[in-house]
């Protein structure tokens, strides 16, 4: 189901030299990827592309991982994020990000857990997509609409969520 | 006869005050006699050359000597610096009075007993020096307590630094294991590599990847230990989570020749505690005790797990026939980053750690330990 050619990937870290190697693993592994170094350029990047997940990281300058994830939420509400945090800060995170992150996953990273994380993200993105997407549906179907009306609407939806 | 009479009345007089003075002298015997029995503080007094007259019930209690054994030697002698002693009690012959704080003096055991010590000279009525007076205050476990609250301060502080430094020990760390990991990745893709090289250049980013994760290993470690976390507290059957510790360590016991022996009381132990932090301190005790009889080069190896009820918890004591500690060692055994262990195999972080995490149960951890014999460690933990 999950070609990973398929799965845009956001990274949001402002240690550079990290997101250079760790995109360019990423890359290799056929993700596509899109790298940000802050809370505001993620942001600014996820108003223009669609994502499946965002990998975050907790403590940033500027506003910080709970922030971010929020914002991103709004913009795309079936993105999901994996939250990078410190060791002892997992609480402090949980508590504070009621944004319910998708996983929280502790720094320094292990890659292949990494790797398999944001595959599951993935899953669940469509999972959840598609349970939204089939109610969606049916309320135009229950709406009383004609059959053009509805295949209007549905034609609307699909853009909506990025389905063909 | 006039002059008898007055004589007499004279005489009756001076008899009546001499009687009031021996009354006035024997109370204040009395009083000076229940101040040198009940006093805790050694009390002494001793001629000008400092030789012993007299030494309280207390300076016996202080000193472990009786008041025979010392009669008639030298006061300095008992103490650790009898310079330093020298010192002060010609100041007090000069200036009538002299004070010295935690002056070090020697028990009959041979342990050292601190002492807050004032000195009095004493003259006669022609102000000639004829001797000194010492009052001695035993300090010594309020110096200890003082010590160790300090050495308790410091390690609180030590931690904070550690913890700080593996914070941001972490961040470079993750760079690295990306980078190998990317390495890794470009030699397996490569084309035109000599087998040989393919080989070298795969085991060194393996090499990399295992070193940073004892790095990884290290900060987490160092981080679980200054973090206070709050146990979790479930109910726990003791014997069945000693049991599971074990199994933990089947591979590594399988070809060492070390029998692990289960004392276990007969009744079950159950108690409400956190479970992972007790298998924890468990298994670092226990791999401990592997540790050392390994070292000891035993094939008759032993590790004893006695468990026991008492009146407020449980009591779990680990018994091996290792190496041992020496008594050097044994006061550092929880100090941070403390190790006997060559490097790479040792971090010195697991006794303090198991402590710290024995004191947050609300238990207390203590060991007894020979060189050549072996050690035995002990955990109690409240029931709940």
């Amino acid at each position: 189901m999950s070609e990973k050619s398929d799965i845009k990937v956001l990274l949001i870290d402002d240690e550079q030299t990290l997101l250079e190697y760790l995109s360019k693993r990423l890359l290799r592994e056929e993700f596509t990827v899109k790298v940000t170094f802050s809370g505001e350029e993620a942001i600014e990047v996820a108003t223009n592309d669609n994502f499946d997940v965002a990998v975050v990281d907790l403590k940033m300058p500027g506003i910080d991982g709970v922030e971010t994830q929020k914002r991103l939420h709004e913009i795309q509400p079936f993105l999901q994020c994996i939250v990078l945090t410190g060791h002892g800060s997992i609480e402090t995170a949980l508590e504070s990000g009621q944004e319910d992150a998708f996983q929280y996953l502790l720094k320094p990273i292990d890659y292949e857990i990494l790797v398999k994380t944001i595959k599951d993200a993935y899953e669940k993105k469509l999972e959840s997509q598609n349970v939204r997407f089939r109610e969606h549906v049916e309320e135009i179907y229950r709406s009383g609409l004609g059959a053009k009306g509805i295949r209007k609407a549905i034609n609307k939806l699909r853009k909506i969520y990025g389905i063909d | 006869m006039e002059s008898i009479d007055s004589l007499k009345d004279e005489l009756k007089q001076v008899s009546q005050e001499l009687s009031s003075h021996k009354i006035e002298l024997h109370q204040t015997r009395g009083y000076l006699q229940s101040i040198l029995q009940n006093s805790r503080d050694m009390i002494f007094a001793t001629e000008v050359s400092g030789l012993l007259i007299s030494f309280s019930k207390g300076g016996e209690k202080v000193l472990g000597y009786t008041w025979g054994s010392v009669a008639g030697n030298f006061i300095k002698d008992f103490t650790s610096d009898p310079l330093e002693f020298e010192r002060l009690m010609a100041a007090s012959q000069e200036e009538g009075s002299a004070v010295r704080l935690e002056l070090p003096f020697r028990h009959k055991d041979g342990h050292t007993v601190y002492c807050d010590v004032s000195l009095i000279s004493l003259t006669n009525t022609k102000g000639q020096n004829i001797g000194t007076i010492g009052v001695c205050r035993d300090v010594t476990r309020w110096k200890k307590l003082q010590e160790d609250l300090i050495r308790v301060d410091r390690l609180a502080e030590i931690g904070r630094i550690a913890s700080g430094i593996a914070h941001e020990i972490n961040n470079p760390l993750a760079v690295i294991s990306e980078i190998s990991g990317w390495a890794g990745a470009v030699v397996s893709d490569a084309k035109g590599l000599t087998h040989e090289d393919r080989e070298e250049l795969e085991t060194a980013v393996k090499r990399i990847k295992e070193q940073t994760r004892r790095c990884k290993g290290i900060t987490h470690q160092l981080l679980g230990f200054v973090r206070d976390s709050t146990p979790d507290k479930t109910k726990i059957d003791v014997h069945e989570l000693l049991k599971e510790t074990i199994k933990f360590l089947k591979p590594e016991l399988r070809y060492l020749p070390i029998e692990i022996i289960f004392n276990f009381s007969k009744e079950p132990l159950s108690i409400k505690s956190d479970p992972n932090m007790m298998e924890q301190v468990f298994l670092n005790l226990i791999t401990n005790a592997i540790y050392a009889i390994r070292e000891e080069g035993r094939n008759d190896g032993k590790v004893e797990i006695r468990t026991k009820k008492t009146d407020s918890g449980v009591e779990v004591s680990i018994e091996d026939n290792g190496i041992g500690i020496s008594e050097e060692n044994q006061a550092k055994i929880f100090d941070l980053f403390f190790t006997t262990k060559p490097p790479g195999k040792g971090t010195g972080l697991g006794l303090p750690i198991c402590q710290n995490i024995i004191k947050n149960l609300g238990g207390s951890l203590s060991f007894k330990s020979e060189s050549g014999v072996g050690s035995i460690f002990t955990v109690r933990i409240p029931f709940s």
